[in-house]
C-alpha cells in the first residue's frame, strides 16, 4: 500500500496539513486508512479548525480506494454476458464434448491432469486443430512437444475430403491461425500473458479470426522449480499466474486449457501435481488416463462448476 | 509493469511491495537510485540491480509495433515447413531409425532408459560419433558434448566406433578414385574424437553448474570445419542424468525442484541452438497395481521433462527398444544389437517391427 505522502503530487487536497492530521491519528499509508475506524476519524476531523478540507481529503482517499475494485454486476448482466459472449468451443473429440456437454467454455480455465504419456499433448493438439478451423489459437509449449505434423494430420481428418484442390490453401489458412511460442520460465510466461492482454485490449472486435483459445502445455513444469522450499514465493507465483489466467479468460472471452502432471499420492494412487492451493484455481479439472498399450483413453471430471464430478467417458486418439 | 512479474529475489520483492511500489514504470529508471535506498532500506548495489532489471523488462513492454500478437511466436504453418529441413541423427541401426522417424530429432529432448548393460552408453557414444557425419553424406556435420557422470565413457571404444562409422560411410557411397582419397583423408577417427567435448561430473552441483554454463560454451564453440562449413554443437548427451540424484539426496522436495529447473534449461538449450539433447536414465522398481514393476528413475515429475522417451529392455536374449512417449511418433518396438562396430540392426533373419 503506498504511503500517503506519495499521493500528494496527484491530489492537491492531500496537503501537509492533512498528512499531519492523519499522522496524529497514526495513519501513514493507505492501508492504515482502510484499517482505521472512519467514524472516529471523521468525528475527530469535525473538532479541527479546517474540518471541511480534512473531510474532503478523507473523501478523496476513499474514492481512490473505490477505484481499485471491479465494477459491480447484477445477475441479469452476468447471464447476458454468459449467453452472448461466452460460447462453447468444440474439442473435436466426441468423448470429451459429450462429457463437457459441448466442449470448452470461453471464460473458463480448464485443467487436464494425467500421468506421463496419457495423451495430454495429443488432446491439446487435437483441440487446437479443431478450434483453429474458425478462430485463432495461441499455444504455449514448455516441453518442445508442439508437432506441426500432428496438427496437419488432425486437420486433414477434420476437413471435408471433397475439396482436394484447395486443400493446401485451406491447410495454410488454418495452420496460420495457430500461434506457437516456446516458454521455459514462469516470468517469461507472465510477460507473454501481459503482452497478450495488452494486444487484446487494444484490438477492435473483429469477430472470426481472433484468439479464442489459449493452451499452455504444461504449466506444471514451469511452476515446480519454484514450489516448496523455505519461502512461499513459489506459491504466490503459482496463484498469481492462476488468477491472471482466469482474469484474461473472463475479460477477453478466452477458453484456457492447461495441462498438469501427476505425482505419487497416498497408497500409491497418483494425484495431480501442484498441491492443494492449486486445486481451487481452475474452473474445470479433468483427469485423463490411457489404457496400457492402446489408443483408448478415459477422461473423467474431477471438478466442474455445473456438472457432477465422477462422470467419465471413453474416446480414442487416432493415428 | 508489476513488481510481481520481475525476476527478483523474494526478499527484495517483499521490501518493494511493503513500501508501496507495486508498479514500476519507465520513469523510475530515471530517478536517483539513492532515493530508493533510504526509502526501502536496501543497499546501493541492490537498488541499481533492481532498476536495471525493471528497465530491461519495461523496454520489452514498449516494443509493441510488431504485427504478431506475441513477440517471438511462430505460426504452425511456418513450423511445418521448418520441420522438413531438420535432419535427424542416425543411430546406425535402420530399424531403430525407422521407429524414431529417421533418427534422433534436433530441438527435442529425448530420454533413453534401460537396465544396466542394455547398451545406453554404447548408444550415447554412437550418437556422439554419428552427429559428425558430413552433411553431403547425409549427416549433421556437428560437434558433440558428452557429459559423463558415471565414468563409463571409454575413449578406445569411441575410437573403435568412429573407425567403424567412417568405414560404413565410405562403403555406402560410390566415389571416383580422387574423391575417395580426399574423403578418407578428411574423415579420420582422430578428427571425430577431437569434435567430442567431454565433461566429467562428480556431484549434482557440478551437473547443475555445467548445464547453466552450456549456454555460453555452445555459443562460443563454432568454427570452420570440414568443407568450409561452420560446425556447431548439435548433440548434448548426458550419461546418466540420474547418478548424482539417486543417493545422498535427503530432501526430495529439493530434488524435484532442482530436476525440474534442469529440465527446463535443457529444453531451452535444445530449442535455442537447434540441437538434440539425449538423456540416459537408469531404472528402479515401483509398486504399481499390486506388483513391483521396472520404471525409469527420478520419479513421476521427471517423466514429464522430456519430449520423447525410449525404453531399452531385454526380450529373451535380444535387446529391444520401445517408444514410450512421443508427440508425433507411434508406439512401436524393434530389436537392435550392440556389436564391435557399435549399434547395429539385430542379427536375426526375420527382422520385423511390431506396431503396438
Amino acid at each position: 500500500m503506498p504511503p500517503l505522502k506519495s499521493l500528494e503530487l496527484k491530489f492537491p487536497i492531500i496537503d501537509s496539513k492533512f498528512l499531519q492530521f492523519c499522522a496524529s491519528n497514526g495513519i501513514f499509508s493507505v492501508e492504515d486508512f482502510l484499517v482505521h475506524d472512519l467514524y472516529v476519524l471523521v468525528a475527530f476531523a469535525e473538532r479541527q479548525s479546517n474540518s471541511k478540507e480534512l473531510k474532503q481529503g478523507i473523501t478523496q482517499v476513499l474514492s481512490i480506494i473505490d477505484n481499485q475494485h471491479q465494477p459491480w454486476l447484477n445477475g441479469v448482466e452476468m447471464l447476458e454476458d454468459a449467453q452472448q459472449n461466452k460460447h462453447v468451443l468444440s474439442t473435436g473429440c466426441e468423448g470429451i464434448d459429450l462429457l463437457l456437454q459441448g466442449g470448452l467454455r470461453e471464460g473458463q480455465l480448464t485443467e487436464l491432469v494425467g500421468s506421463s504419456s496419457s495423451g495430454k499433448t495429443q488432446v491439446c493438439l487435437q483441440v487446437a486443430s479443431n478450434v483453429a478451423l474458425e478462430h485463432g489459437v495461441m499455444f504455449l509449449d514448455t516441453c518442445n512437444s508442439f508437432s506441426p505434423k500432428r496438427i496437419a494430420c488432425f486437420i486433414n481428418q477434420l476437413l471435408n475430403p471433397s475439396f482436394k484442390e484447395d486443400k493446401q490453401k485451406i491447410l495454410e489458412r488454418i495452420m496460420s491461425s495457430i500461434l506457437c511460442h516456446s516458454v521455459f520460465d514462469i516470468f517469461q510466461l507472465l510477460d507473454i500473458l501481459h503482452q497478450l492482454q495488452f494486444k487484446l485490449r487494444s484490438q477492435v472486435n473483429t469477430g472470426d479470426g481472433e484468439v479464442r483459445l489459449l493452451i499452455i502445455d504444461s504449466i506444471s513444469s514451469l511452476i515446480t522449480p519454484f514450489l516448496g522450499g523455505s519461502g512461499a514465493h513459489g506459491h504466490s507465483l503459482m496463484i498469481s499466474t492462476g488468477y491472471l489466467l482466469k482474469k484474461l479468460a473472463h475479460e477477453h472471452n478466452l477458453a484456457i486449457l492447461v495441462t498438469n502432471h501427476t505425482v505419487g499420492g497416498v497408497g500409491g494412487v497418483p494425484k495431480p501435481a501442484l498441491g492443494e492451493s492449486w486445486k481451487s484455481v481452475p474452473h474445470v479439472r479433468l483427469l485423463l488416463s490411457r489404457d496400457r498399450g492402446s489408443n483408448m483413453c478415459n477422461i473423467s471430471i474431477l471438478k466442474h462448476p455445473c456438472l457432477a464430478s465422477g462422470r467419465t467417458e471413453r474416446f480414442m486418439i487416432y493415428d | 509493469m508489476e513488481v510481481s512479474r520481475l525476476p527478483l529475489a523474494p526478499s527484495q520483492k517483499a521490501k518493494l511491495i511493503s513500501a508501496g511500489y507495486t508498479i514500476m514504470s519507465f520513469h523510475l529508471f530515471c530517478l536517483n537510485s539513492s532515493y530508493h535506498c533510504t526509502d526501502l532500506n536496501i543497499s546501493d548495489t541492490e537498488a541499481l540491480e533492481i532498476l536495471k532489471l525493471a528497465s530491461q523488462s519495461c523496454r520489452v513492454d514498449r516494443l509493441d509495433g510488431s504485427h504478431a500478437i506475441v513477440n517471438g511466436a511462430q505460426t504452425a504453418w511456418d513450423m511445418l515447413h521448418e520441420e522438413e529441413f531438420i535432419t535427424r541423427i542416425t543411430t546406425s541401426s535402420a530399424d531403430l531409425d525407422n521407429i524414431l522417424g529417421g533418427g534422433i530429432c534436433c530441438k527435442e529432448v529425448t530420454e533413453i532408459g534401460g537396465v544396466p548393460g542394455i547398451g545406453k552408453t554404447q548408444l550415447g557414444i554412437q550418437l556422439a560419433v554419428n552427429v559428425q557425419i558430413p552433411a553431403d553424406r547425409g549427416g549433421l556435420e556437428g560437434k558433440a558434448i558428452y557429459i559423463d557422470t558415471e565414468g563409463s565413457f571409454m575413449v578406445e571404444r569411441a575410437s573403435q566406433i568412429a573407425e567403424a562409422c567412417i568405414e560404413d560411410v565410405l562403403k555406402n557411397y560410390v566415389f571416383q578414385r580422387k574423391e575417395y582419397q580426399a574423403c578418407q583423408d578428411e574423415m579420420q577417427p582422430k578428427t571425430f574424437l577431437a569434435n567430442i567435448f567431454y565433461f566429467r561430473i562428480c556431484s549434482y552441483t557440478e551437473q547443475i553448474a555445467l548445464i547453466n554454463y552450456l549456454d555460453t560454451f555452445i555459443a562460443q564453440h563454432k568454427d570452420v570445419g570440414i568443407a568450409v562449413h561452420a560446425m556447431f554443437v548439435k548433440v548434448v548427451i548426458l550419461d546418466s542424468v540420474t547418478f548424482h540424484f539417486r543417493q545422498d539426496f535427503d530432501d526430495l522436495a529439493l530434488r524435484t525442484r532442482v530436476l525440474s529447473g534442469m529440465a527446463l534449461k535443457l529444453m531451452k538449450l535444445a530449442k535455442k541452438f537447434s540441437l538434440a539433447v539425449v538423456l540416459l536414465n537408469q531404472v528402479t522398481t515401483k509398486f504399481v497395481e499390486g506388483s513391483f514393476q521396472l520404471t525409469l528413475a527420478l520419479g513421476d515429475s521427471w517423466s514429464h521433462s522430456c519430449t520423447n522417451r525410449v525404453i531399452l529392455y531385454w526380450n529373451g536374449n535380444e535387446r529391444y527398444a520401445y517408444i514410450d512417449k512421443s508427440p508425433s511418433l507411434r508406439s512401436a518396438s524393434t530389436p537392435y544389437s550392440v556389436t564391435v562396430k557399435g549399434i547395429r540392426d539385430a542379427a536375426s533373419h526375420c527382422k520385423r517391427i511390431r506396431m503396438m
